[in-house]
């Protein structure tokens, strides 16, 4: 199963002409792999890939990809959901977004925290909520 | 009581505030959150960012309420915001 998460031409009504990442890299890789490589045992998987882009990302260009194979189509999709979670809630990168009117902010905490319960406890988003 | 210098590594939305890094001073055996709490009395505007943000220190998060050791860097990581 393949994700792929593509730059939106719009965020909080609110026109974005392009977003840049940036990450603590090593910590961000180090992190990627560790999600990864728990993902793969917690779901049975045979296989799992993540990659986040970093730099300018255009809109509708690819941000992150998240792949997920398994014997069994359910076990690939709530990995794969699990890993972009994860990801989002948890890694060293930062959003910065451009907006048409010239201005540009950082993106805040990722909008995916409703989710967090299913998986584990991430007490730093439950703090900033 | 002595206090040592830390060097702090700020990425995004924190070097608006504090520039790429700044060292602060503080006491031996503080805690990181007192290297945050350092920070929020440089710049109050930054309070609200802070209160969010981790620890780093050779790629692990350290818990707040943990003294510091003998690092003299540390990695200070807003929010994320991937994806």
């Amino acid at each position: 199963m393949l994700f792929s998460g593509e730059v939106r031409d719009n965020n909080k009504g609110r026109e974005v002409t392009h977003l840049e990442y940036e990450a603590y890299e090593p910590m961000a890789n180090k992190m990627i792999t560790e999600i990864v490589d728990e993902a793969i045992s917690r779901f049975k998987l045979n296989q799992a890939v993540c990659v986040h882009r970093l730099g300018q990302v255009d809109i509708s260009g690819c941000a992150v990809v998240v792949i997920t194979g398994a014997g069994h189509r359910k076990e690939a999709y709530d990995a794969n959901s699990y890993i972009i979670d994860r990801v989002k809630n948890v890694v060293p990168i930062w959003k910065h977004e451009f907006f048409a009117d010239g201005t540009s902010e950082w993106g805040q905490n990722c909008d995916c925290v409703t989710h967090k319960d299913e998986h584990e406890p991430d007490h730093h988003h439950e703090k900033a909520e | 009581m002595d206090k040592r210098p830390i060097k702090i590594i700020c990425f995004a939305g924190l070097r608006k505030y504090f520039g790429n890094e700044i060292t602060v001073l503080v006491e031996s055996g503080a805690s990181y959150s007192r290297v945050i709490d350092e920070l929020k009395a440089i710049n109050p505007e930054a309070a609200d960012v802070l209160s969010s943000c981790r620890i780093a220190v050779n790629e692990e998060f350290m818990s707040l309420d943990e003294p510091l050791k003998t690092e003299n860097i540390l990695f200070l990581i807003p929010p994320s915001s991937g994806g």
